[in-house]
C-alpha cells in the first residue's frame, strides 16, 4: 500500500518515458537483474498493442465472451477472478520483514563490529586451543560487539517500522465500489472482485476501476493525470480515435478518475496487468532520492569507518613491526576499531530525528520520512500554492463602499468586531440589505461556536457577507424574521442580480423594502439615485464616476465586487396585501437608490506575511504558484509579502514610466508575475531567466504540470525545493520535490502519499516552523556527532600508546562499549532539545554542496584538540591510580609483556612489592574504571561547550536546555553505578574507585570549558579571520 | 601574467596558512605536553619515595616458586641428565646468592618467633636469614639440590608486601593429589616461616631485606616416575593470609607439576 504513491508520481508521457525508465532500471541492477528486467519491458511494449480498441462491441463481446447488456454470469466470474486473480495491484514486493532487519544488521557501522567480533571469537578459538586462561575474555568481547550490532539494528528497524506505520496510515483508502453488471443485474461490488468481461458503469467522481473499453459514453471526461501528468480532463467516447491504446479516446485506465459525465464499458484489463500496474512494476525499480542528511550521515560514516580502519591497519602494521604476535596485533586491531566506531551514535541521530519529529507534528507539520525532518531545513525556494495555504480559503469582506468613500473590514480568523466608521445612516441601509439579500443560512445548533468558525448553508459569497452581518449587527437570523421576505428572485447569470422584497421591522412603516445586490455595474445601471449620508442624492456623471474609481480600486485589489442597493416601496401602490409575482416581476426593478459596494476576498492568513518575512530573513525564496487570476495572485503575494510593497514588475515599471512593456530593462524588475499562458510558450531558458533574475515570482493560472516544470526549473538552479500541493495532480511536483508538503485537511489522499510531510492545519506559517526545527536539528546533529566523536581519540589513544609504549592496557574494549552506549547515548540525545543560536532565522540555508553536516573543522577540533585533551586528562587519572598503589609511571614503560604474563605472580612494583597476576589484573581494570570516569567527566564539560558552536555558554544560559542536565545526571548516575554496583561482575572489568579519582580529571574539564570559551569568544570577535575559518565548525 | 602572479601569491598565501596551522599544534600540543608534565610533577610529589600510598590491591600475600620454568610451572627433568635440571639448579643458585652469609654481613639476628617492629627507627635493619635452614635443599651438601636424586627441591616464598605483620604461626604444607607417589619434607621443618622477617618496610628503607623462604623437598616415589604428580602449596596457620581466593589462584597458595624420568 505504502509505495502505491509511486504510482500516482511517475510522469510518463506513452512509451517514451517507459524506456528511460528502463535504462534507468538497467542501470541500477545493471549485473544482477539487468537482463531480467529488459525482458519484462519488452513484454510490455509487445502487450501495450493491444487491439481492443479497434475491436466493435460485438466483436468485443465474442472476445470476452459476455454480453453488453446482461454481463458476464457469476459463475463464470469466478472461474476468471480465480484464473487472474483479484483486480489489485500486487503491493510492491516488499522487503520483507527479516531482510529489513538483516539490513540493519549490516548498515554504517555494523560492518566494523562484525569484523571486530569475528577477530575476536577468531582469537579467542586460537587462545583456547593454546590454553591461555584469558581466553574467554574475547569470547565476551565477541559476544558484547555482536549483542551491540543486533540490538542498534533492532533499535534502528523499530524506529524505521515505527514511521512506515504512520505512512501506511495515510495510504488506508477506503475500499472502492464499482457498479457491475453481472447475471443481468446491476451489482456494487468492490472493484477488487473485477474481472475481464466485466461490464461497468462509471459515473463523474469515480475512479476507473480496471482499464475499461468503453462501450457507451455520455459527456464522459478523465483525468488522466496520474498515468501522464497532463491534468487536462480529457473527452472519452466509444470511438476508436487513435492506434495508440494510450490515445485513442475509447479506452478509460485504471486508477484515473472520471471527472464528468457516465460511461459503460467492458473491463479488459485488471490488476497488475492494466496499463498502471505494469508501469508500477517497473516504476519500483527508480529509488527515492537519498535525503540530504541520509547523503550526510553517509557521509560521516565513511570518515569515521575510513578513520578506523587507517588507523587500524597503521597499527596493526606497526604491532608487527614491533615483533607483537599477529594474534595480539588483531585484538589490538579490534580495540582501535572499538575506539573509533561511535557504536551509539546513529541510533541517537534517529532519536533526535524522531523527537523533532514529534515537536514538529504538535506544530502541526506532521512529518511521514523521518529524514524529512532535515530537508525542509535546507530548503532555499518554498513553491507554495495560495488557496488554504496563504489563505484562509475562505470568502471574506475586505473593503466597504459608501459614502463616497472606502472603508476597510478586517479580515483576520478571529474577527469578532468590525473596527470602521459604523455611525453614518447608509452602512444602517448597506447592512440591512446585505442582510436580508442573502440566502445563506447557518447551520443550526452553533451557537457557541465563534461566528467565523460556523459552518454556513449557501455560496462563498453569501456566507462571507452573512458572517460580516453577525459579526457586526448580532442575530442576523432574527433580524430577517424581523423583516418577513415576501418574494425572492435568486442570482442567476443572465440577471448578474439578487433580489428580495421584505417587509419591515419599523411597525410604524408598511412599506416593502426591496433589496438587490449583485454585479456592481449592472447594480448601477438599475438605479437613478444614490444614499449620500442617509439621503438620496441624484446619480449624476461625477457621483458616477466616483463609483467607477472606486470599483476599479476595489478591483485592482483583487477583490471580487459585489453592488448593493435598495428601494422602499410606496405604500399606496404596494398595500401590504399586495402579491409579488417574481416571473411576472410586478415591481419595480429599476431607478434604485444604490447604497454602496462591498468587496471580498479570500484574505491571507494572518500569520502568513510574519511568515513569509521569516523565510524572506532565512534566505528563502518564496514563490507562489496558484492556479487562480493573477491579478488576485498578486494582490495576495503582496498583502502576504512575497512580493514587497517597493519591488515592481515590468508591467509595474512600464505603467510608472508609461512606455511600452518591451523597453522596460527586465533586470530592473524584482519581482515577476508569469501567467500560465506565458509560461507555456517560454523555453527551460526563459524560465531559467525568470527564476534567476527575480527574486519575488508569482505563477498564475498554472496547471499543475506547470508545477513540475517549475520545481524542475528550480532545482536546476541547485536549489533545494519545497513544494506545497493539495490535489492528486500535484503529487508528480510533491514527489519531484526535495520535500513534498500535502495539505492534511484539503489535501488529497494521493498528494499524502506523495509528500513527505503533511500539513495538519493547511497553513504556510506551519511550513516556517519546521524549517526553522529543521535547521534546528542540523545543527543540533552538528552538536551532537561533535560530542560523540570526541571521546574516541581518548579511547584510541590508550590502545595506541599501549602498542607503543608497552604499558599496562588503560582501558579495555568492554569500558568503551559501556561509555559509547552507557554514559554518552542520554546526553547526546540531550543536545537534541538544545535551542537555537540567535541567528537560526538570519542565515541563508545551508548549500548542499559546500555545508556539511560533519566537515573538516568539526572533524579536527573534535578529534584533534578536545579529543587529545580528554585522553591527557584520563592518562593523568590512570597514571596517578597506578602511582598510588605503587607503580611509578617509569616503572610501567615496557612492561606489557611481564605485566600479561599469568606465570609471573611475584610481579615487583616501585616500593619493592610483589603482585600476583590477579592482583595486577584487578590494579588494571581498577585502571580502565578510573580511565572510564575521567572520560565521563570531562564529557561533562564536552557536553556543556557542545551546547554552542559560536555563542559563549553564558549567552545560551546554562540551565535553560533542562534536557541537558538530566544528561549530565544520568551519565554521572550510570558511571556510579558501573563502578559501584557493578564493580564485582568479572566481566565488565569495572572495579570500586577511590572517590577522590572522580576529581583528578576535573581541571582538565574545567580546561576544556575555559579553552572552548575562548575560541568562541574569538570566532565572535574576529569574524573572518583565521581562527573563524579553522575553528569554527 | 597576473593570474600567474595571483596563483603564487595565493600559493604563499596557502603556505603560510599551512605554517600557521602547524604552528598551532606545535603550541597546542607543546602546551599539552607541558601540562601533563607538570601535573604528573605534581602528582609524584604527592607520593613518598618509602611506602606507596595506599596498599589495598595486595592485602594479603601470593606465593611463588622458585625455581619457576619458563612455560608454566611444570617441571620436568631426568634424574640421570644432568642437562635436563640444569636450568633450574642455575636458577636455584641465582636466587640463594643474595642470601649467602657473605652478603648478610650487615644483617642482624632477630629474636624467633616475634614480628620485628622497626618503626621508630631511622634505619631498618633487615634480618639474618641462614642457608643452613634451608638443610639438604640449601645446595651447600648438594650442588644439584636434589635433582639428582630423585629429591627436588622447590623454594616457596610469599610476595613482599609493605607493612604485612603475620598473625599466628605461618607455614607452608603441601599436599600432592596422588597419593602415596611422593613424600614431601620441610625446610625449616614444617615449612615454618618465622615471623621474625615480618613486617617488611619496602625497597628504599628495607634495602638489605631478604624474605624468608621455605625448601620443599619432594621424594618422589621411584615407581612413580614418568608420571605428572600435581603439588599444590598453600599458607596455612594465619588467619589473615588468605589461601582460598576464587579468582586468585596464587594468593596464599600455589599448584606446580612435577614429573621425573629416570
Amino acid at each position: 500500500m505504502v509505495k502505491k504513491s509511486d504510482v500516482y508520481s511517475v510522469e510518463l508521457h506513452g512509451t517514451k518515458d517507459i524506456e528511460k525508465t528502463e535504462i534507468e532500471d538497467e542501470e541500477k541492477y545493471k549485473d544482477l537483474k539487468g537482463n531480467k528486467k529488459k525482458k519484462k519491458t519488452e513484454d510490455l511494449k509487445k502487450e501495450l498493442e493491444l487491439d481492443d480498441h479497434k475491436l466493435s462491441t460485438s466483436e468485443l463481446e465474442e472476445k470476452y465472451s459476455t454480453s453488453i447488456t446482461n454481463g458476464l454470469f457469476s459463475a463464470r466470474a469466478a472461474e476468471i477472478l480465480a484464473r487472474d486473480g483479484p483486480n489489485s495491484l500486487t503491493p510492491p514486493k516488499a522487503t520483507s520483514e527479516i531482510v529489513k532487519f538483516l539490513k540493519q544488521l549490516v548498515g554504517g557501522f555494523s560492518i566494523l563490529l562484525w569484523i571486530g567480533a569475528t577477530f575476536s571469537w577468531i582469537s579467542f578459538g586460537i587462545q583456547l586451543a593454546q590454553g591461555t586462561e584469558s581466553a574467554f575474555d574475547n569470547l565476551y568481547l565477541g559476544i558484547v560487539l555482536a549483542l551491540v550490532v543486533i540490538l542498534t539494528g533492532i533499535f534502528a528497524y523499530y524506529q524505521e517500522a515505527k514511521s512506515t506505520n504512520i505512512m501506511a496510515s495515510f495510504s488506508k483508502m477506503i475500499p472502492q465500489q464499482a457498479l457491475v453488471i453481472r447475471d443481468a443485474q446491476k451489482k456494487e461490488l468492490p472493484a477488487e472482485q473485477l474481472v475481464v468481461g466485466d461490464i461497468v458503469e462509471i459515473k463523474g467522481g469515480d475512479r476507473i476501476p480496471a482499464d475499461i473499453r468503453l462501450i457507451s459514453a455520455q459527456g464522459c471526461k478523465v483525468d488522466n493525470s496520474s498515468l501522464t501528468g497532463e491534468s487536462e480532463p480529457q473527452a472519452r467516447s466509444c470511438d476508436f480515435t487513435h492506434d495508440n491504446p494510450l490515445e485513442t479516446k475509447n479506452i478509460a485506465f485504471y486508477s484515473t478518475t472520471c471527472v464528468e459525465g457516465t460511461a459503460t464499458g467492458i473491463v479488459i484489463n485488471t490488476g497488475d496487468r492494466t496499463i498502471i500496474g505494469r508501469i508500477a512494476s517497473l516504476a519500483l525499480g527508480v529509488g527515492n532520492e537519498k535525503t540530504p542528511i541520509a547523503i550526510e550521515i553517509e557521509h560521516f560514516v565513511y570518515l569515521v569507518a575510513g578513520v578506523a580502519i587507517s588507523v587500524g591497519v597503521l597499527f596493526f602494521i606497526i604491532s608487527i613491526s614491533l615483533r607483537y604476535k599477529i594474534l595480539d596485533s588483531i585484538i589490538f586491531l579490534i580495540g582501535i576499531i572499538v575506539a573509533n566506531v561511535p557504536e551509539g551514535l546513529l541510533a541517537t541521530v534517529t532519536v533526535s530525528l524522531s523527537l523533532t519529529a514529534k515537536r514538529m507534528a504538535k506544530k502541526n507539520c506532521l512529518v511521514k520520512n523521518l529524514e524529512a525532518v532535515e530537508t525542509l531545513g535546507s530548503t532555499s525556494i518554498i513553491c507554495s500554492d495560495k488557496t488554504g495555504t496563504l489563505t484562509q480559503n475562505r470568502m471574506t469582506v475586505a473593503h466597504l463602499w459608501f459614502d463616497n468613500q472606502i472603508y476597510s473590514a478586517d479580515t483576520s480568523e478571529d474577527q469578532t468586531t468590525q473596527p470602521f466608521d459604523q455611525s453614518s445612516p447608509s452602512w444602517t441601509a448597506l447592512s440591512k440589505i446585505v442582510t436580508l439579500c442573502n440566502r445563506a443560512e447557518f447551520r443550526p445548533g452553533q451557537e457557541n461556536v465563534p461566528i467565523m468558525k460556523r459552518v454556513v448553508v449557501g455560496d462563498a459569497s453569501e456566507t462571507a457577507l452573512l458572517k460580516f452581518a453577525e459579526v457586526i449587527l448580532g442575530d442576523v437570523m432574527n433580524i430577517r424574521a424581523q423583516n418577513k421576505k415576501v418574494a425572492e428572485i435568486p442570482f442567476n447569470s443572465t440577471n448578474k442580480f439578487q433580489l428580495s422584497i421584505h417587509e419591515t421591522d419599523d411597525p410604524n412603516d408598511k412599506r416593502f423594502l426591496l433589496v438587490m445586490k449583485g454585479a456592481p455595474e449592472r447594480i448601477l445601471e438599475r438605479c437613478s439615485t444614490i444614499m449620500i449620508n442617509g439621503k438620496e442624492e441624484p446619480l449624476d456623471s461625477e457621483k458616477a464616476e466616483a463609483f467607477q474609481t472606486a470599483y476599479m480600486e476595489l478591483g485592482g485589489m483583487g477583490e471580487r465586487v459585489l453592488g448593493f442597493c435598495h428601494l422602499y416601496l410606496p405604500e399606496n401602490e404596494f398595500p401590504d396585501t399586495y402579491t409579488f409575482d417574481t416571473d411576472s416581476m410586478n415591481f419595480p426593478t429599476s431607478n434604485l437608490c444604490f447604497v454602496g459596494l462591498l468587496s471580498m476576498i479570500d484574505p491571507p492568513r494572518s500569520t502568513v506575511p510574519d511568515a513569509v518575512s521569516k523565510c524572506r530573513s532565512a534566505g528563502i525564496k518564496v514563490i507562489m504558484v496558484t492556479g487562480d487570476h493573477p491579478i488576485t495572485a498578486k494582490a495576495i503575494a503582496k498583502s502576504v509579502g512575497i512580493i514587497s510593497a517597493t519591488s515592481e514588475t515590468v508591467e509595474d515599471i512600464a505603467k510608472r514610466l508609461n512606455i511600452p512593456v518591451e523597453q522596460v530593462n527586465r533586470r530592473e524588475a524584482t519581482a515577476a508575475v508569469v501567467n500560465g499562458m506565458e509560461l507555456k510558450d517560454m523555453s527551460l531558458q526563459q524560465l531559467d531567466e525568470i527564476l534567476c533574475n527575480h527574486s519575488e515570482i508569482v505563477f498564475a493560472r498554472t496547471s499543475p504540470q506547470q508545477k513540475l516544470i517549475i520545481v524542475e526549473g528550480c532545482q536546476r538552479q541547485g536549489a533545494v525545493v519545497a513544494v506545497t500541493g493539495d490535489g492528486v495532480n500535484d503529487s508528480p511536483a510533491l514527489k519531484k520535490a526535495d520535500i513534498g508538503i500535502a495539505m492534511g485537511i484539503a489535501g488529497s489522499d494521493a498528494a499524502k502519499n506523495a509528500a513527505d510531510m503533511v500539513l495538519l492545519d493547511d497553513n504556510f506559517a506551519s511550513i516556517v516552523t519546521g524549517v526553522e526545527e529543521g535547521r534546528l536539528i542540523f545543527d543540533n546533529l552538528k552538536k551532537t556527532i561533535a560530542y560523540t566523536l570526541t571521546k574516541n581519540i581518548a579511547e584510541l589513544c590508550p590502545f595506541l600508546i599501549y602498542i607503543i609504549a608497552s604499558i599496562p592496557m588503560p582501558i579495555g574494549t568492554i569500558t568503551i562499549l559501556f561509555i559509547d552506549l552507557g554514559t554518552d547515548i542520554i546526553p547526546s540525545v540531550a543536545l537534541a532539545y538544545e535551542k537555537a543560536e540567535s541567528d537560526i532565522m538570519n542565515r541563508r540555508p545551508r548549500n548542499k554542496r559546500r555545508d556539511r553536516l560533519v566537515n573538516q573543522q568539526l572533524a579536527v577540533y573534535s578529534y584533534l584538540q578536545i579529543g587529545v585533551m580528554q585522553a591527557v586528562g584520563a592518562f593523568v587519572t590512570y597514571f596517578t591510580v597506578y602511582a598510588e598503589q605503587g607503580f611509578f609511571p617509569s616503572t610501567l614503560l615496557g612492561v606489557r609483556v611481564k605485566w600479561e604474563n599469568s606465570n609471573i605472580n611475584d610481579f615487583e612494583d616501585s616500593y619493592g612489592q610483589q603482585w600476583t597476576k590477579y592482583q595486577r589484573t584487578f590494579l588494571q581494570w581498577n585502571g580502565y574504571t578510573a580511565f572510564f570516569v575521567s572520560i565521563t567527566i570531562q564529557q561533562v564539560a564536552d557536553l556543556i561547550i557542545r551546547k554552542t558552536r559560536r555563542n559563549s555558554i553564558f549567552q545560551q544560559g546554562l540551565f535553560r536546555n533542562k534536557v541537558i542536565w538530566v544528561g549530565i545526571f544520568s551519565q554521572i548516575g550510570i558511571a556510579l553505578v558501573l563502578t559501584y554496583g557493578l564493580g564485582y561482575v568479572t566481566a565488565l572489568n569495572f572495579t570500586p574507585l577511590r572517590f577522590q579519582y572522580w576529581f583528578v580529571a576535573v581541571p582538565f574539564a574545567i580546561l576544556i570549558w575555559v579553552y572552548d570559551e575562548v575560541r568562541k569568544l574569538l570566532i565572535r570577535r574576529y569574524p573572518g579571520s583565521w581562527w573563524d575559518k579553522n575553528m569554527y565548525y | 601574467m597576473t593570474d600567474h602572479y595571483q596563483s603564487i601569491a595565493d600559493c604563499n598565501f596557502s603556505f603560510f596558512f599551512t605554517g600557521l596551522i602547524l604552528l598551532f599544534y606545535l603550541v597546542f600540543y607543546g602546551f599539552l605536553a607541558a601540562l601533563f608534565t607538570f601535573t604528573m610533577w605534581v602528582m609524584l610529589q604527592t607520593l613518598s619515595s618509602d611506602i606507596p600510598k595506599y596498599r589495598d590491591r595486595i592485602s594479603s600475600p601470593g606465593l611463588m616458586i622458585s625455581p619457576k620454568p619458563d612455560t608454566a610451572l611444570e617441571f620436568y627433568f631426568n634424574k640421570s641428565d644432568a642437562q635436563s635440571y640444569a636450568e633450574y639448579v642455575s636458577t636455584l643458585r641465582k636466587f640463594l646468592e643474595s642470601y649467602d652469609d657473605s652478603k648478610q654481613s650487615q644483617n642482624i639476628n632477630c629474636t624467633p618467633g616475634r614480628i620485628f617492629d622497626q618503626n621508630d627507627v631511622a634505619v631498618k635493619k633487615a634480618c639474618r636469614f641462614n642457608l643452613s635452614e634451608l638443610g639438604q635443599c640449601s645446595g651447600k651438601e648438594d650442588k644439584t639440590f636434589g635433582y639428582s636424586k630423585g629429591t627436588p627441591c622447590v623454594l616457596v616464598k610469599m610476595n613482599r608486601i609493605i607493612g604485612l605483620k603475620p598473625e599466628g604461626e605461618p607455614r607452608i604444607q603441601c599436599t600432592s593429589k596422588e597419593e602415596g607417589m611422593v613424600e614431601i619434607n620441610y625446610f625449616p621443618p614444617d615449612g615454618l616461616i618465622d615471623l621474625m622477617y615480618f613486617p617488611y618496610y619496602g625497597k628504599s628503607l628495607h634495602a638489605h631485606y631478604l624474605q624468608p623462604l621455605v625448601a620443599v623437598q619432594l621424594a618422589i616415589n621411584s615407581n612413580s616416575t614418568k608420571e605428572e604428580i600435581g603439588i599444590e602449596c598453600k599458607i596455612l596457620g594465619s588467619p589473615n593470609l588468605k589461601n582460598e581466593d576464587d579468582r586468585d589462584k596464587f594468593l596464599g597458595r600455589i599448584a606446580f607439576k612435577v614429573e621425573m624420568t629416570e
